[in-house]
C-alpha cells in the first residue's frame, strides 16, 4: 500500500482508530496523559485543512435595503453561511468528540506503557483489557530505608543496616516466591501440583484469574543489584501500584531490612513493547498517527490479542 | 392550569426546533436532515414577523440593515445563529474576531449582540489605529477583551496620556495595548497604584520598570493577591535579597504569574539537585520559567553523559541558559552533543 500525504483534516480523523501506546511518565496521573493527547490531536486536526463553510440556501428571503454598501446582501450574494464560520462555530474538532478509553491504567507514580483505544479502538481495548495480558514490570528497590507508602514521595518511616544483603540471597528470595505463587494458583484451581489434571492446566496455557480482584504474580527475578538499588523483573496480572510496592517491601523484610520502591516502569503490556511507545516530546498528531499503525501491525500480527480460546480464563476463581 | 401547560409545551417545541438548529450549525448533519429543519426556521421566522410587526415597522426606519429586534426574539445558545442577519458580527468576523470564545464567558455574548459596528466599534478601532496598534491584531484584542467597547473614549485617550506622562515610548505603548487588551480597562489611578507598588516592592528605577511593565504588560494587570503570593514565595521561601529579587524580576516578569507552588517546585529542583547558587539563577532566570520535568530530563541525560558541569571556572563548562533552549532535538545535538535516539532510550528508563 502507497503512502501518500494528506492534507484534510476529516481524512486524518477517519482514520484514527485503534490501539495507542503511550509512554507514561511517572509523577503524572493517567487522566491528565490522557487529556494532553486528547488535546493535542484536536490541535493538530485543528491546524489542518478544514472544511468551507456551507453555502446558504438558493431561497432565502432577501431583508435589507439592496444598496451596494448592504454587508448582509453582499453576502447572501456569496452564498456563504456565515454561521457556520470557524470564527462563529468554534473549532472544528474538540477533545471530548474523540472517544478514549484506557486498556488497564497505570498508578501515579508508575512509568511505561499506557495503551489507550481512540474511537473504534474502543472496542479492541475493551477486548484486550477482557483477555487480562500479563504485564511486566521493572521495580527499582531503594534498600535501607522504608516510606509510609512505600514509594518515595512520603516520610520515611524506617532505616537499616543492608550489608548482609547479596545478590544471591534476593534472587533465591524471589526465586521461592515466585515458586509460591505458582503453588497458589493451582491451589486456587483445586488440582495437586503432582497430577496429570495440573499438567494439563499447566499445557494449555497461562492460568489466569476468571475477574480483576485478585493480583496474580507468575514471575520474580532479579536483574540488576547495585547496592542500594537493586532492580526485580516481575510478570504480574491484575497487579496495583500499591500492590508491587508493598512487595518490594515484604521481600526486604523477608531480607532483614527494610525498602521501598524507588521506581515502578511498565516495560510490556501483552505484546506491546516499551521500545514502540510513544514519548512525551511526540505527543502530537504525526506521531500519533504513525503509533496507531505501528500498534496495528503488532495486533495483525498477534490476532490472540482480541480473540482468545477462554478455556484457561476461568481455572481461578 | 391549562394554559400553563400549553405554554410549556410551544417553549419546548421551540426549544426542539433551535437546538436542531445549532445541531445543524456543528455541520456534521446529512443534506435531508438540513432541508427539515432550514423550513422549519422558517416556519418560526414567519410566526415572529406576525408578532413583531408593529415594532419592527418602526425600527426599520432607522436602522435599516440590522435585523437584531427581530431576531431577539429567538432566543439561542450561541451568537453563530445572528451572524447571517448581523451586520456587526460579519465585521467582526471579517477582523478575525472568535465569536465562539466570547459567547462562552458569561453575559459578554448578550453585549456583543447589542453593539452597532457604526456607532460603538468604529470610534475605538479608529483610536487603536492612531495608537499605532496594527490591524491583524484587533481580532485578538476584541476577542480577550470585548468589554473595551463599554469604556468611554475620552478615558481612553486620558489612559493614553498617563503612559505618554510615564514617558513610555511609542513602541512601548504599542506593545502594551497589544498584549494587555485589558490594561485600557484599567483607571488611572489604578494603574498608577500598581505601578507605583512595583517600584516600590523591587526598588526599581524608572527605566527599569518601564522596561518591565513593556516586556510582560500582563504582570501589572495580574491579579493583585497573586502578585504579593509571587512576591513572598521568591523573597521569603526561596530567599532572594532584594537586589537578586529585581534583577530577576526586570529580566523575566512571567515569574511573577506562574503559581508559586510550581516555582518553589522548580527553585528547589534547580538549587539542591542542579546544586546552582543563587546568584547563577538571577543570571538565567530562564531556569525557573521552564518546567520541572523538562529541567530533570535534561539535568539528568546530561548527568549521564558527564556533562553535568555548571561551573564556569572549570572545563567543560555548560551555561545553564542553554540547558532550557530550544526543543529536545537542538538540546540533544548541540548541549549534549549526542543522538535522539540515545535520548529516547533514556527517556524510556525514567
Amino acid at each position: 500500500m502507497a503512502l501518500t500525504k494528506v492534507y484534510d483534516a476529516a481524512t486524518v480523523f477517519k482514520h484514527m482508530n485503534g490501539i495507542l501506546n503511550v509512554y507514561k511518565p511517572a509523577g503524572m496521573k493517567v487522566k491528565h496523559v490522557r487529556n494532553a493527547i486528547l488535546s493535542n490531536i484536536c490541535k493538530g486536526l485543528n491546524e489542518m485543512e478544514q472544511r468551507k463553510p456551507r453555502k446558504l440556501q438558493e431561497n432565502i428571503r432577501l431583508l435589507g435595503t439592496g444598496t451596494a454598501a448592504d454587508h448582509v446582501l453582499h453576502n447572501i450574494g456569496e452564498q456563504t453561511d456565515l454561521s457556520d464560520h470557524l470564527l462563529s462555530t468554534g473549532p472544528r474538532y474538540l477533545p471530548r468528540d474523540l472517544i478514549c478509553t484506557t486498556v488497564s491504567s497505570l498508578g501515579d507514580h508508575t512509568s511505561g506503557v499506557l495503551l489507550f483505544g481512540i474511537n473504534r479502538g474502543a472496542g479492541q481495548s475493551t477486548s484486550i483489557r477482557k483477555n487480562r495480558p500479563v504485564r511486566v514490570y521493572h521495580l527499582i528497590g531503594h534498600l535501607g530505608i522504608a516510606t509510609e507508602n512505600n514509594i518515595p514521595d512520603s516520610r520515611v518511616t524506617m532505616r537499616s543496616n543492608h550489608r548482609h544483603v547479596s545478590a544471591d540471597r534476593i534472587s533465591s528470595l524471589a526465586a521461592s516466591m515466585q515458586a509460591s505463587h505458582q503453588r497458589k494458583m493451582f491451589e486456587l484451581c483445586g488440582v495437586d501440583l503432582q497430577t496429570q489434571e495440573a499438567y494439563e492446566l499447566a499445557c494449555r496455557g497461562l492460568l489466569r484469574p476468571a475477574d480483576d480482584s485478585q493480583p496474580v504474580v507468575y514471575g520474580i527475578k532479579l536483574i540488576h543489584f547495585d547496592r542500594p538499588h537493586f532492580t526485580l523483573e516481575l510478570h504480574a496480572i491484575n497487579e496495583t501500584q500499591e500492590y508491587l510496592a508493598t512487595l518490594v517491601h515484604d521481600m526486604a523484610l523477608d531480607l532483614r531490612t527494610v525498602a521501598h520502591c524507588s521506581q515502578l516502569r511498565c516495560v510490556r503490556h501483552a505484546h506491546f513493547d516499551v521500545t514502540d511507545s510513544l514519548l512525551r516530546h511526540a505527543w502530537h498528531l504525526p506521531g500519533i498517527i504513525k503509533n496507531l499503525r505501528q500498534q496495528r501491525d503488532i495486533l495483525r500480527a498477534h490476532p490472540q490479542l482480541l480473540r482468545q480460546q477462554r478455556v484457561e480464563l476461568q481455572a481461578t476463581e | 392550569m391549562f394554559c400553563s401547560a400549553i405554554r410549556n409545551i410551544l417553549r419546548n417545541s421551540q426549544n426542539a426546533v433551535i437546538t436542531s438548529q445549532i445541531r445543524n450549525l456543528r455541520g456534521q448533519q446529512s443534506a435531508h436532515h438540513e432541508v427539515e429543519v432550514l423550513t422549519s426556521a422558517g416556519i418560526t421566522h414567519k410566526q415572529n414577523n406576525k408578532k413583531t410587526e408593529p415594532a419592527e415597522s418602526e425600527g426599520s426606519k432607522e436602522v435599516a440593515l440590522d435585523f437584531r429586534n427581530r431576531e431577539a426574539h429567538v432566543p439561542s445558545f450561541n451568537l453563530a445563529a445572528y451572524v447571517n442577519n448581523s451586520s456587526t458580527l460579519q465585521q467582526f468576523i471579517s477582523l478575525g474576531v472568535d465569536l465562539h470564545s466570547i459567547e462562552r464567558r458569561k453575559g459578554l455574548g448578550d453585549f456583543v449582540l447589542k453593539l452597532d459596528f457604526e456607532k460603538n466599534v468604529k470610534p475605538y478601532i479608529t483610536f487603536l489605529v492612531d495608537q499605532g496598534v496594527s490591524p491583524d491584531d484587533f481580532g485578538r484584542m476584541f476577542t480577550k477583551n470585548p468589554l473595551l467597547f463599554k469604556e468611554d473614549l475620552d478615558d481612553l485617550q486620558t489612559r493614553v496620556e498617563y503612559l505618554k506622562s510615564k514617558r513610555f515610548s511609542d513602541e512601548a505603548r504599542q506593545r502594551i495595548l497589544t498584549q494587555n487588551p485589558y490594561w485600557l480597562m484599567f483607571s488611572t489611578r489604578r494603574v498608577d497604584r500598581r505601578l507605583g507598588y512595583f517600584q516600590k516592592e523591587f526598588r526599581l528605577s524608572g527605566h527599569d520598570l518601564r522596561l518591565l511593565a513593556t516586556r510582560e504588560p500582563n504582570a501589572i494587570t495580574y491579579n493583585m493577591e497573586h502578585l504579593r503570593k509571587s512576591v513572598f514565595t521568591l523573597k521569603e521561601e526561596m530567599g532572594f535579597n532584594a537586589k537578586e529579587l529585581s534583577a530577576l524580576v526586570v529580566r523575566k516578569p512571567r515569574l511573577l504569574m506562574i503559581p508559586p507552588d510550581d516555582l518553589v517546585e522548580r527553585f528547589s529542583y534547580i538549587h539542591q539537585d542542579m546544586g546552582l547558587p543563587h546568584a547563577q539563577i538571577v543570571q538565567c532566570p530562564e531556569l525557573l520559567a521552564s518546567r520541572e520535568f523538562r529541567l530533570r530530563e535534561r539535568h539528568e541525560f546530561l548527568k549521564l553523559l558527564g556533562r553535568a558541569q555548571y561551573d564556569p571556572q572549570k572545563d567543560l563548562y555548560i551555561s545553564p541558559k542553554t540547558i532550557v533552549e530550544g526543543n529536545n532535538f537542538y538540546f540533544v545535538r548541540n548541549v549534549a552533543k549526542s543522538e535522539l535516539e540515545t535520548f529516547d532510550l533514556f527517556l524510556k528508563t525514567r
